[in-house]
């Protein structure tokens, strides 16, 4: 009964982890599609990697303040430790046993963006990241509230400067713009409601933790949303989570992060975010209905993602066990391409998709697959890693999503035919 | 160069729907005004870190003022009599390390553009950046200016960048190239030797990522046709890291690529210490590259093809720090040459005494009118920033 080939398991694997990793596969070929997808949605729970030592917000902060020369000193730190920061996270890629975890705090990093140059905060960073892996998988509802309280939030988003005296309306419109409701539902108006019930939360001068300051809250009346009361923030965000466009969105947002650059059927949207909505917005939920979908396992949307950089540099090597660069050289390969963590280019992130692709990446990447799985070819000299797919035909099915576009090498052996597939366009889909 | 079997690349290459080689020679020549011109090239400098203007054109004619605020960083005092620096009647002098460009003014092949930024700076280099490559507020888009101009210049290769960013040609519509150097290019673009490009692909992730191959190996191609046996520039030049970027820019010109626009990038000018030192030689680097550029250009008649630009994310704070430096200011100086140039000093002079809240200089001109006169009375494109109006510069 709809026992999973090695190409679904494949998919499944490639789709909701990081590469092709064999185990997994194997792991997932042969179970029943439902029983396959609950074994992904349930991963034993594992911890993160330790952080390396950030210097914490209290004794980076005063530093601004006390002159040009701590200022540039504060500034050198944040870098050299950003750097550290994304080295930490690029590990925890490479090395994790729940990737599923770790593309999901990628996705939420992409959603409720947050970035080391305008923050220069790299340890409130690093809380925020525990933060979007504590609910990766949890329930959006808490998410949301835990995002509005979020030191590293309130830093980039201006809300520690948001007061009674002198509203800043950046949180609130990027909360009704890009995390709940989308451009077009709401007006200036409710901006500045917004703006106004979320006045006073900010981030203590000495913890560095959320703190809400009763003096600079503006307890007025608010007109939001076509209703009146005396709202907190907490309020604005029950009120938003009443409207269908904050499913709708989170729902689209899934789509284009698993199955297709190819725009979503309105239809597929409006019935996943109603199962989502229903469920009181159990991220698991959602998942569990778009794996189950048939958009998902639908021929049509296979190969129509372009690989993340992340995807590619790291899921390559999770595939097949080539030597790897080392983390610096890593943090500069995701830089080189355009995903430098922890430093989206702006508050809507990564666009992905064809943007990945330019000329300029599009060279970085083949270099990098070039070299990586260069090394000797030649079939009866023992080296390299051990592939372990057994004739061609499954090496295809293991490696691409859709049949490579470049000639097959005429000359036989697996290392040889891997090089190959790696350098062909269609590698660079998922 | 040559190791690549070009035939079969080329045959590929326009299976993809990239023009073939002889319509890449026709692009050369633009049909205008029922004239056959030749094709305008810009040539971008990015000035990496924060140029200081005030440094760069010194205002001569506030001098104790500038001297007050700047007591231990400042340049020489010139009189206008003794002293041929000063620029025409315009109360400014250049850097004494920029002389080699001195010629190039007498001929009235040079302007400068002062007072340029844009309102409400912003001080991250970052940002700032963005600012200047997107022509639109930060993080408000990803696509470069030029990206709105140049697909409609010409099909085909639209700009070749020798660094690692496409800053004003980023963006799906611009086909630019960035590079090390033509030459590290072309055995990078050795990876897709081979490839078969399909025609036929309805998958459109993998359209686009075919499409992009074929760009690189299609400027893959022309770089090793038109640089096989290349004409040389055949003079000395500058021999620093700009000038030997501006020299493969000078040869590229020289040998025909097609593309219009080339960028290269001087990086330093983020003087928060020891600014006097840092910057003269790097302004000397500046002006010794292109004196060496303008003299190649002029030398193999292309002179009145190209136009040479300056520009950089911020200028720099007025008053001077306790390093012997300046931070992170607003409005700033551009240059421009090029034979077609009308030469002199543009925009209003820096008001020392009405500084902005961070004290920094108020900007007189916005960056997107320079861009706009760009586009208009040089590439002769639709303006999408005709708002702003234009500069007689050229």
């Amino acid at each position: 009964m709809n026992e999973l080939t090695f190409g679904e398991a494949r998919h499944l694997t490639v789709r909701t982890g990081l590469g092709a990793e064999w185990g997994s596969i194997k792991k997932l070929e042969g179970l029943p599609r439902e029983k396959a997808i609950e074994y992904i949605l349930n991963p034993a729970p594992s911890n993160p990697r330790p952080a390396p030592y950030l210097t914490p917000w209290n004794k980076l902060e005063p530093m601004r303040d006390a002159g040009a020369k701590t200022r540039a000193d504060a500034w050198v730190m944040a870098q050299t430790e950003g750097q550290r920061l994304q080295g930490w996270w690029i590990e925890q890629l490479f090395r994790t046993n729940t990737p599923l975890v770790e593309r999901m705090t990628l996705f939420w990093h992409n959603y409720f963006t947050s970035s080391l140059q305008k923050t220069l905060q790299p340890s409130l960073l690093h809380q925020q990241n525990l933060m979007l892996r504590k609910h990766a998988l949890g329930n959006f509802r808490h998410l949301l509230r835990s995002v509005a309280r979020d030191p590293a939030m309130l830093v980039y988003l201006d809300g520690y400067k948001n007061v009674k005296a002198e509203p800043n309306e950046n949180f609130a419109r990027e909360l009704l713009e890009l995390f709940t409701l989308g451009h077009g539902n709401y007006t200036q108006n409710d901006v500045e409601a917004a703006a106004k019930a979320f006045t006073g939360w900010g981030v203590h001068p000495r913890s560095g933790k959320f703190h809400i300051s009763g003096e600079h809250h503006d307890g007025s009346r608010k007109l939001f949303l076509r209703r009146a009361g005396n709202f907190t923030g907490d309020d604005i965000i029950k009120i938003l989570l009443q409207n269908p466009r904050t499913a709708e969105r989170v729902t689209e947002k899934f789509w284009k992060a698993f199955i297709s650059d190819i725009n979503p059927p309105r239809q597929t949207v409006v019935q996943w975010a109603n199962h989502f909505r229903s469920s009181n917005y159990d991220i698991k939920t959602l998942m569990r209905v778009m794996l189950n979908s048939d958009e998902f396992w639908s021929e049509r949307f296979r190969g129509t993602l372009v690989k993340s950089p992340v995807d590619l540099l790291i899921g390559t090597i999770r595939t097949i066990p080539y030597p790897r660069e080392n983390t610096t050289k890593m943090v500069n390969l995701c830089r080189l391409l355009g995903q430098k963590l922890f430093d989206p280019p702006n508050v809507k992130g990564w666009e992905g998709g064809d943007h990945w692709i330019s000329t300029q990446t599009l060279l970085v990447r083949a270099s990098y697959l070039a070299k990586i799985s260069r090394g000797n070819l030649n079939a009866r000299v023992k080296t390299g890693p051990h592939i372990k797919a057994k004739n061609n035909e499954e090496m295809l099915e293991w490696l691409l999503a859709v049949p490579p576009l470049n000639k097959l090498p005429e000359t036989p052996g697996k290392r040889r035919l891997a090089h190959a597939l790696l350098k062909d366009p269609a590698f660079q889909v998922t | 160069m040559d190791r690549r079997d070009f035939l079969k690349l080329a045959g590929a290459a326009s299976a993809a729907g990239l023009a073939p080689e002889a319509l890449w020679a026709a692009g050369q020549q633009q049909q205008h005004n029922g004239q056959r011109t030749r094709q305008r090239k810009l040539v971008l400098v990015r000035l990496k870190g924060g140029n200081d203007g005030l440094n760069t054109l010194i205002p001569q004619f506030d001098y104790e003022k500038y001297k007050s605020l700047r007591p231990t960083i400042s340049m020489p005092h010139h009189k206008k009599k003794i002293d041929q620096r000063v620029l025409g009647d315009s109360g400014m002098s250049m850097n004494p390390y920029m002389d080699k460009l001195r010629p190039w003014w007498k001929a009235n092949d040079m302007a400068w553009i002062q007072g340029v930024g844009y309102p409400r700076p912003i001080l991250s280099h970052f940002e700032s950046g963005d600012v200047w490559d997107t022509a639109t507020n930060a993080g408000q888009s990803n696509k470069g200016w030029l990206a709105h101009i140049l697909p409609g210049y010409q099909k085909n290769l639209h700009g070749i960048v020798l660094g690692d960013e496409l800053g004003p040609m980023a963006g799906k519509d611009c086909y630019a190239i960035a590079m090390k150097s033509p030459e590290v290019f072309v055995s990078q673009a050795g990876l897709f030797e081979g490839a078969q490009v399909n025609t036929k692909v309805n998958n459109p992730a993998l359209a686009h990522l075919t499409k992009i191959q074929s760009q690189v190996m299609g400027a893959s191609d022309e770089l090793i046709t038109k640089m096989r046996n290349p004409r040389q520039v055949g003079q000395g030049f500058a021999n620093s890291k700009l000038g030997r970027q501006l020299e493969s820019v000078a040869k590229m010109i020289i040998n025909g690529v097609s593309a219009p626009v080339y960028m290269v990038e001087l990086d330093g000018f983020d003087t928060h210490a020891n600014q006097v030192n840092l910057q003269n030689h790097n302004l000397s680097y500046l002006a010794d590259a292109l004196d060496s550029f303008a003299t190649a250009m002029k030398r193999h008649g292309h002179w009145d093809d190209v136009l040479v630009m300056t520009y950089s994310e911020f200028g720099r704070r007025v008053a001077e720090n306790r390093g012997g430096g300046t931070d992170h200011g607003a409005a700033s100086v551009q240059l421009v040459m090029g034979g077609k140039v009308k030469g002199g000093v543009y925009g209003n002079k820096p008001d020392l005494h009405r500084l902005d809240e961070q004290g920094n200089l108020r900007m007189t001109t916005d960056f997107r009118k320079v861009y706009s006169t760009i586009t208009q009375r040089w590439l002769r494109q639709r303006n999408p920033w005709a708002q702003y109006g234009t500069l007689p510069f050229v």
